[in-house]
């Protein structure tokens, strides 16, 4: 039989024959599963899932800046205007197209920094032009759907006005997130996302924390491919 | 098919000459403690929370493996209706053959990965290399074994065996590197040199960690970020899926991801967690234009409905690696397997049969230590028993051995005696060892289980941590018995 171009049937069949189906089952239920593992994350309140998200968040090397909505764009210039060691004096930002950093003036404010010399906001009329201003970009600011406190994740897909690589090409990922969007465990946002139906965003990243490695003698190391820092900016 | 590697010698030449290599085992001893631990304070953390979630994984995977045909159907029909374009490949020819057609049809020249088993699996970076194209490999350990063309001598950090200098060298004289061996400038200077890579490469190729059956989607777990820019940044994307991956829907994935990290490294999260749901849409500016999915079956299917199904539960975590005793000592390349370790023992001769395996399946103390870690509850000790007494059965082993292993299954299928003797193990042994050697010795081979094995050697008891130095002090005695009679399976190789 010649090799290459198999179809759907030719891998079934011989699962079906191994496990002595005639026929592949029209539908088959889920379950109910008997086992409901407990969670660090049972029974704690909202604040207590906002406090726990920090504190996980400090152990991975994430910086937290908490901040009122209203003053988003001041603490995300503060994050700019501090700096990291790795950045050039003059840098470029790449920001997602986002009607919340609009009404906060974030883009004005960020543009407006000393040592911003340029501000792209995402446009995906201008394709490929987006990404790279992302791989130029010391930052890239993108608005978190939601946090995971268990883990100190949050949740970011892609979109039109968010592309893949505007939280991942910058030296440095500024990422906003909602406290009140913090969910215990991954599985509460899974029930969301399945919830909604519809199509699903063509990626979602879960990210925690900065890329790292410990490849080499398991010495971990900060900023491998993706940013070498990353701070949330925790809204409230 | 790639899974053996190194095997124009035997087994026994390839452990011995591990176990010279003072470096390479000193570092997968430690990095066996630093994961050890590190796992150990967060299972400890979830108290009896962890042995629910293993069970809960347990019983997810054990429900798509018993429906594996409808799993399959169901994540390939919602996979194309994301957009994705699916090839189906039954064997190791397939996938490679369909690889090479959406090469030929892109006219690509690169290609950057991500780390894949699957792919060496297949053997793919040769078969595309010898067809002419360049493949790049991004995870910052297996860069370096490209560049030093090296195997893997661990699952989740596959370079241990080289050390920092070794990679220095490495870099200096293959990627014009011309900095010190400080980790963090050697790691920072592979994000230079990769990232026009990814900017220039055609096609991107990557693995898929778990694949979701309901919303059709490929998920994969990285910490570099090299996954995600191989998903992100070129225009065509080549996602390779093993039928094994496959998690009934989304809520599973958290099942998943909470046992897969602190199991494999000892960290509750990875860096990154991918849930992609086809191509980038039309109005994304990134993301792969045209993605593929190879589904790969490739001898997995062979095992449904027989003692070793349990192994389709394996997330490929590494933690049994990380807990083996005898990996410890001849690390991951003593095996020959891309595949080492507990679980590389139990899916090796799965995936490519007795013949082909030497004593691997003997490379084993059945101490059961990776059982009690797996944390799909897969008991690993017991399929690899299984093997032997398969290979008994086949006639494939030394002749000694044959009224040995099959007492043993007799033995051992009785379950009352299965469980004292493990629980004895230890203590039982010790019984019966000569007292001024520590060992059981000739003097033992009144012993049927052992019978075979005391004969040709003496046979450590089960105790802390020395196989390496029996193995060391045993080699002449070893090595007394030509090589022709051991072409079958012969006990205490490794
Ligand atoms: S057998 Fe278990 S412990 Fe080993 S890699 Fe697979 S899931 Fe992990």
């Amino acid at each position: 039989m010649a090799v290459g171009n198999k179809t759907l049937q030719d891998l079934l069949g011989p699962i079906s024959k191994q496990m002595g189906h005639t026929a592949v089952a029209e539908n088959v239920e889920l379950p109910e599963w008997e086992h409901v593992p407990w969670r660090c994350t049972d029974g704690m309140n909202q604040q207590q899932l906002v406090d726990k998200f920090i504190e996980e968040a400090g152990k991975i090397g994430i910086t937290i800046v908490r901040t009122p909505a209203a003053d988003i764009a001041k603490a995300v210039a503060g994050i700019i205007q501090e700096g990291v060691p790795e950045a050039p004096a003059s840098c470029t930002v790449v920001a997602a197209n986002d009607e919340r950093f609009a009404a906060a003036g974030l883009y004005d404010t960020v543009s407006g920094l000393g040592n911003v010399s340029e501000l792209t906001v995402w446009d995906n009329t201008k394709g490929q032009a987006n990404v790279d201003a992302a791989e130029k970009a010391t930052y890239g600011i993108t608005y978190a759907v939601g946090g995971i406190a268990d883990t100190a994740t949050i949740v970011q897909p892609s979109g039109p006005n968010c592309g893949r690589t505007t939280s991942l090409l910058p030296l440095v990922h500024i990422a906003l997130v909602d406290a009140a969007t913090i969910k215990p465990i991954m599985q509460d946002v899974m029930k969301d996302i399945e919830a909604q139906g519809g199509q699903l965003p063509s990626s979602i990243c879960f990210i925690s924390g900065p890329s790292a490695t410990a490849d080499i003698e398991l010495v971990r190391v900060q900023g491998v491919h993706g940013p070498m820092y990353i701070y949330y900016v925790l809204v409230d | 098919m790639n899974v053996l590697y190194h095997n124009d010698v035997t087994l026994r030449e390839r452990v011995a000459e591990c176990l010279q290599d003072d470096f390479k085992h000193k570092a997968i001893e430690t990095a066996q403690e630093v994961f050890y631990a590190k796992r150990g304070a967060l299972v400890e953390e979830m108290g009896e929370g962890w042995q629910e979630l293993r069970l809960r994984a347990t019983e997810i995977r054990n429900h798509v493996t018993e429906n594996l045909d409808y799993y399959v159907k169901l994540f390939a029909e919602n996979a194309e209706a994301n957009g994705y374009i699916m090839h189906y490949a039954p064997t190791d020819q397939d996938a490679l053959a369909d690889v090479i057609d959406i090469f030929e049809k892109h006219q690509a020249q690169t290609t950057v990965k991500s780390k894949s088993m699957m792919t060496e699996e297949v053997g793919l970076n040769e078969v595309l290399e010898e067809a002419g194209y360049t493949v790049v490999e991004t995870d910052c350990a297996e860069c370096i074994l490209q560049k030093a063309e090296s195997k893997p001598s661990h699952i989740v950090v596959p370079a241990l065996h080289f050390d920092r200098d070794a990679i220095c060298d490495i870099f200096t004289e293959k990627c014009g590197y011309e900095g010190t061996s400080v980790p963090e400038e050697l790691t920072h200077f592979l994000r230079r040199y990769l990232r026009p890579e990814f900017l220039n490469a055609d096609i991107g190729i990557r693995g898929c960690n778990f694949a979701v059956a309901a919303t059709g989607s490929p998920t994969l777990i990285t910490n570099e970020g090299n996954g995600r820019m191989v998903d992100s940044v070129p225009k065509v994307q080549i996602i390779f899926v093993g039928i094994d991956r496959i998690v009934p829907d989304l809520q599973s994935l958290d099942v998943m991801e909470a046992l897969v990290p602190r199991s494999a490294v000892g960290s509750k999260m990875t860096a990154y967690f991918s849930v992609d749901s086809g191509p980038a849409h039309a109005d994304e500016v990134d993301g792969p234009v045209e993605a593929h999915i190879i589904l790969m079956d490739n001898g997995r299917s062979r095992i449904l409905k027989t003692e070793f199904e349990p192994m389709f539960r394996c997330m490929r975590c590494g933690a049994c690696l990380n807990i083996c005793p005898v990996y410890r000592h001849i690390t991951g390349h003593g095996y020959g397997s891309i595949y080492p370790g507990p679980m590389g023992v139990v899916m090796t001769p799965n995936l490519v049969g007795y013949d082909e395996i030497d004593t691997m399946v003997f490379a084993c103390s059945l101490c059961g230590a990776c059982s009690d870690h797996c944390p799909a509850t897969i008991p690993l000790h017991d399929l690899i028993r299984a093997h032997r007494i398969e290979i008994v059965d086949e006639g494939k082993n030394h002749s000694n051995e044959v009224p040995v292993f099959k007492l043993l299954r007799k033995m051992w299928s009785d379950v009352g005696f299965y469980k004292f003797a493990m629980s004895a193990g230890g203590p039982m042994m010790r019984l019966f060892a000569d007292s001024s050697k520590g060992a059981l010795t000739v003097n033992s081979t009144w012993m049927p289980v052992v019978k075979g094995w005391t004969s040709t050697r003496d046979f450590d008891v089960l105790s802390k941590d020395r196989f390496r130095t029996w193995f060391k002090n045993h080699k002449p005695l070893a090595a007394e018995t030509p090589v022709q009679e051991n072409q079958g399976t012969e006990g205490g190789d490794a």
